[in-house]
């Protein structure tokens, strides 16, 4: 892996919009993974990546490390304090919103609460950081900080809404957020890899994202927010991805600092071995050793986590970290595999991407320089999304068929309207195909002709807002439609289910 | 004969003796006698001919050994699946070969089953599994083992746990060998689509390295019924089997109040809770001191707080509440019939009838009836509405009563939702959800519950199903001034506008919740690591 560049920063673009989603149905995914957005973002997370890697001073052989107990905060840049400030005081807002004590199934309806406080004031807390010069980018900023709390509606959290604040995030590096006023002259160019200037991106992890990380873990334990869109105990986590790329980051053997006199090529991320003084994977199975290294370390944060939130074998209930705590090639090699991870269960995974919004920031045009389409990551991984389409053939000789094909549940939703991500609601599962009920976007209406038609029924139906009984004036029609439909023979009802 | 049967059935077990094995043609060796078709179900395979090293082991001609094979095939058979029982219940998953052979055994079995399945009471009836194997066996611990138990599971065995794949091939294997001891229904999870998302697929993916086994499971899953029809169900509560010889005596004195209705024992058979007949609602709201925020039904919330906690019988208490002299005396043994469903009610259903008749062989459709009875949820609200889920919807008292009016039901059992608790009675009664994964993905810190319904002697496990016929049913959502029986409630005299009329309901059938929490993990060790797959390589 050669060195990453790093996002260009300080490109402000002129006209700012309201993002969007873009992302309906499999051929949108494979457009989404060469486009400029997916290039802003996978080299966004490169790059801070690369600057959690310890570093070798080759002039005295000194290591240093980048640890979360390392950060001082009088050493924090004024930006970074002041997202780091807001951070905290969406944090506050908890106990404005106390859990609420009532009938409850599993996820706690109190976050609907804390989520509106949010909503209302997150524009003036942006106004406030943010220069005069970026204020119009405000609405843009605010859709993927708010996209990064979890789901009001679902009452859940999971990578699409962490992917939602690294966009964030990135979205106030690429507008110059970061560097102060008097280096704004100083656009990085896509090469300049000095990494002294990587204090920046090392404030943006061990700092900001670590707290952000914090307040996610304290909404999901108050509110018990669920996993969304979760293979079970089959994903890396129910919640959380990029605290373990970074984390393994930490722990990789340092790169030789380079060395400004001589213009050799940049020194590539290592992807094997680790640093010396490495705690060994292995010890994630036991909680001690652990908590010692989750002060330190953002993988072992998570790690640790996992523990206040899960009863029962660690190897049962997070299988994938267990046998990733295998892996004999050290850290570099977890991290790099981590990545490859990352691209293809979280960016290349329609139920996880749909919800990720484009505007001026992060575009929804093709990348003029994207590789053709990345077979080896995505097609490989992917069959494993793809069971349905082959009943005879073994789903892995399938390449090519990789993110492409659409998922199966992806045209159901109906052309315009975003189909909600796989989480459970309350405790139960919902549906892949699930339209989101809260959308913005109207539904379609129903077809003009209600009658008999059990499509006609449950348009009926989805017009109504989510979980309010049905009015009276509706349920009439319902129950009109109902015995409507009912007149028709059942067997021939579900014959065309599908 | 016994020896050959004995070595085939060792032989069968394992692969090699499939390898070996290949197909023969008839007349091929001119043995005629030698070559018969073996039932499929038992290989996979349409036409077998034993391995010449089989054959070696026997001192007569191949031709009586194909015969004593034939003879003994029943045997044969059933011994196999008591291997692969043995084998699962050790959490151990059984080979590819031997998966292909059970799924085939079991569509054969299940092909035969209605949409509705009739089952007789006594029966016990669960929720979801979700791959928690180890508290299935917590659960077969508390239950009684089958065969001595009637079990019925309502659905979702596969998803989210780590053994889906062990979970349900066992339920398979027991559902194969003791058919009319075990049934199985379908739920949301049994889909094609849905274990793609929600880990199953991992799984057979990881413990087998490709998708056939997980494909065959999906066979078998199309075959699943979509509901049962309990039939026979006491208004007792079921005699205690499970409960120590000392309490044995207590329940069988007759009881000098009334009978219970419902009781709700822990993990170890002690009785927690206990409600008599005519006296109120029982909920783990109400029971349950553990949880101050119950999830409990507005609805019943008015309904006085009957519920005797330990110690049991306590008849100062239940005086306290004088017997209601109802025109409708609780009848003395007879119900009507429970309708056991995963997720509840569709608007394209209004008789049982209607599920029978759908084609209920494919993949669970996005919408319609089949999908709903997957995928609802019943709400505290009126009528229909939008499920959160996206597929299915939400359903009301008002339609739960109708349903259960209409035919002659007195219960809905359901799963689908968990439920802090184990189980939560919604409606008057006339709904309750039963869920039996305790600490659900490993975090949820709920108890599991599994509901006993007795057997009504009277009937011989034959109902008889006439309308109306003299003290079989309950006035539910009646006016204020009838009878003051617990069912009469606020909740159920707000809803149903338009609803003057007073509805009768059969009788409650008695009911014997049994909680339990997630098996302890002592007996588990580490296993080895497996590799991680190509992003590590």
């Amino acid at each position: 892996m050669p060195a990453p560049p790093r996002l260009p920063t300080g490109v402000v673009p002129e006209n700012f919009t309201e993002p969007a989603k873009r992302i309906h149905d499999g051929a949108d995914l494979q457009f989404f993974l060469q486009s400029l957005a997916y290039r802003d973002v996978v080299t966004f997370i490169l790059q801070l990546n690369r600057s959690m890697v310890p570093r070798k001073r080759i002039a005295d052989n000194t290591i240093h490390e980048y640890r979360l107990d390392g950060m001082q905060q009088q050493d924090l840049l004024p930006q970074v304090k002041a997202i780091l400030d807001l951070l905290n005081r969406l944090q506050t807002f908890i106990e404005d919103a106390p859990p609420d004590t009532g009938p409850r199934r599993f996820g706690n309806v109190s976050f609907r609460k804390w989520y509106k406080l949010v909503e209302d004031g997150l524009d003036a807390m942006l106004a406030e950081i943010l220069p005069s010069k970026t204020q119009p980018a405000i609405v843009e900023l605010k859709a993927y900080l708010l996209g990064s709390f979890g789901s009001a509606q679902r009452l859940d959290y999971g990578t699409g809404h962490e992917l939602s604040f690294l966009a964030f995030l990135a979205a106030l590096w690429k507008l110059g957020y970061f560097t102060s006023p008097a280096q704004s002259s100083t656009t990085s160019h896509p090469n300049n890899n000095t990494d002294s200037t990587s204090t920046i991106e090392r404030q943006i992890v061990l700092s900001l994202f670590q707290t952000y990380l914090s307040l996610i873990r304290s909404l999901i334990q108050v509110y018990n927010l669920e996993p969304a869109g979760s293979h079970g105990v089959w994903g890396l986590d129910d919640n959380s991805f990029l605290p373990y790329i970074f984390g393994s980051a930490q722990l990789a053997p340092a790169i030789p600092e380079d060395n400004p006199s001589s213009p050799s090529p940049p020194i590539p991320t290592p992807t094997s071995g680790s640093l010396p003084s490495a705690v060994d994977p292995t010890i994630i199975t036991k909680p001690t050793q652990v908590d010692a290294e989750a002060k330190s370390n953002l993988y072992f944060s998570s790690i640790q986590f996992i523990y206040t939130v899960k009863r029962g074998p660690f190897w049962e209930h997070s299988p994938m970290l267990f046998d990733i705590s295998g892996i004999k090639d050290g850290w570099g090699k977890i991290n790099k595999g981590l990545i490859k991870m990352y691209e293809a269960e979280v960016l290349g995974k329609f139920p996880v991407v749909q919800h990720f919004v484009f505007g001026s920031i992060f575009r929804w045009e093709k990348d003029p320089d994207a590789k053709v389409v990345q077979q080896t990551t995505h097609s490989t991984s992917h069959p494993l999304r793809n069971p349905m389409v082959g009943a005879g053939g073994v789903a892995s000789t399938r390449p090519g068929q990789g993110v492409g094909t659409a998922a199966p549940w992806a045209s159901v939703g109906g052309g315009g309207t975003a189909t909600a991500p796989t989480g459970f609601v309350n405790g139960v599962t919902q549906a892949p195909w699930a339209r989101q009920a809260g959308s913005q976007r109207p539904l379609h209406p129903p077809p003009p002709s209600l009658s008999g038609s059990r499509g006609g029924l449950s348009a009926s139906l989805l017009r109504g807002p989510e979980r309010r009984p049905v009015s009276a004036a509706s349920a009439n029609e319902l129950k009109l439609a109902a015995k409507t439909a009912e007149t028709i023979p059942e067997g021939k009802e579900v014959g065309d289910g599908n | 004969m016994a020896r050959c049967a004995a070595l085939l059935r060792q032989q069968m077990m394992r692969p090699e003796f499939l390898r070996r094995a290949w197909m023969s043609q008839l007349n091929e060796d001119g043995d005629e006698e030698a070559s018969f078709s073996f039932p499929s179900s038992l290989i996979g395979l349409e036409r077998w001919r034993l391995p010449q090293e089989g054959c070696v082991e026997f001192d007569q001609p191949r031709s009586s050994i194909v015969r004593s094979i034939r003879d003994n095939f029943e045997a044969i058979e059933e011994d196999a699946t008591d291997l692969a029982i043995a084998q699962l219940r050790a959490c151990r998953p059984i080979p590819e070969p031997q998966v292909r052979e059970l799924c085939y055994k079991a569509r054969e079995l299940l092909i035969e089953e209605g949409n509705v399945v009739t089952v007789d009471a006594p029966v016990t009836i669960c929720g979801d599994i979700h791959g928690q194997f180890h508290d299935l066996m917590e659960l077969f611990r508390v239950g009684g083992d089958v065969p001595d138990t009637n079990y019925l599971f309502m659905g979702d065995f596969v998803d989210r746990g780590f053994y889906s794949l062990e979970s349900f091939l066992l339920l398979l294997c027991l559902k194969v060998r003791y058919p009319d001891r075990i049934t199985l229904i379908r739920g949301n999870h049994e889909s094609r689509q849905i274990t793609t998302v929600y880990g199953f697929y991992d799984e057979c993916i990881r413990k087998y390295g490709s998708a056939n086994v997980w494909r065959y499971c999906c066979e078998v899953f199309d075959y699943l019924a979509l509901g049962a029809l309990i039939l026979g169900a006491s208004t007792e509560v079921p005699e205690n089997r499970m409960q120590e010889k000392t309490f044995d005596t207590q329940t069988t004195l007759p009881d000098q109040e009334s009978e219970i209705e419902c009781e709700v024992l822990d993990a170890n058979g002690e009785v927690r809770e206990k409600l008599f007949r005519s006296q109120g609602n029982m909920n783990p709201a109400s029971a349950s001191r553990k949880s101050p925020a119950p999830d409990r039904d507005p609805a019943e919330s008015s309904s006085p707080a009957t519920t005797v906690s330990q110690p049991p019988t306590s008849p100062s208490q239940s005086n306290t509440k004088p017997p209601t002299a109802s025109l409708f005396q609780p009848p003395s043994t007879t119900t009507g019939s429970l309708l056991c469903v995963h997720g509840g009610l569709s608007p394209l259903i209004s008789t049982l009838n209607a599920i029978r008749l759908l084609d209920r062989k494919q993949e669970v459709p996005h919408e319609g009836a089949m999908c709903d009875l997957l995928w609802s949820d019943p709400d505290d609200i009126e009528g229909w509405g939008l499920s959160p889920r996206g597929a299915g919807f939400l359903f009301g008292s008002d339609i739960v009563r109708h349903f259960n009016h209409k035919n002659d039901l007195s219960m809905i059992a359901r799963a689908h939702q968990l439920v802090m608790e184990g189980y939560k009675e919604m409606f008057s009664k006339q709904i309750v959800t039963v869920w039996s994964a305790p600490n659900y993905c490993y975090r949820c810190g709920n108890v599991a519950a599994i509901l006993e319904l007795g057997e009504d002697g009277s009937h011989g496990g034959c109902i008889r199903r006439a309308n109306g016929s003299e003290g079989r049913r309950e006035m539910v959502g009646g006016s204020v001034n009838s009878v003051g029986d617990g069912e009469t409630t606020n909740g159920s005299n707000q809803n149903g506008g338009g609803l003057n009329a007073v509805l009768w309901n059969l009788a409650t059938p008695g009911r014997r919740y049994r909680v339990f929490e997630a098996a302890p993990q002592g007996t588990r060790g580490m296993p080895a690591k497996k590799p991680v797959g190509e992003y590590f390589l």
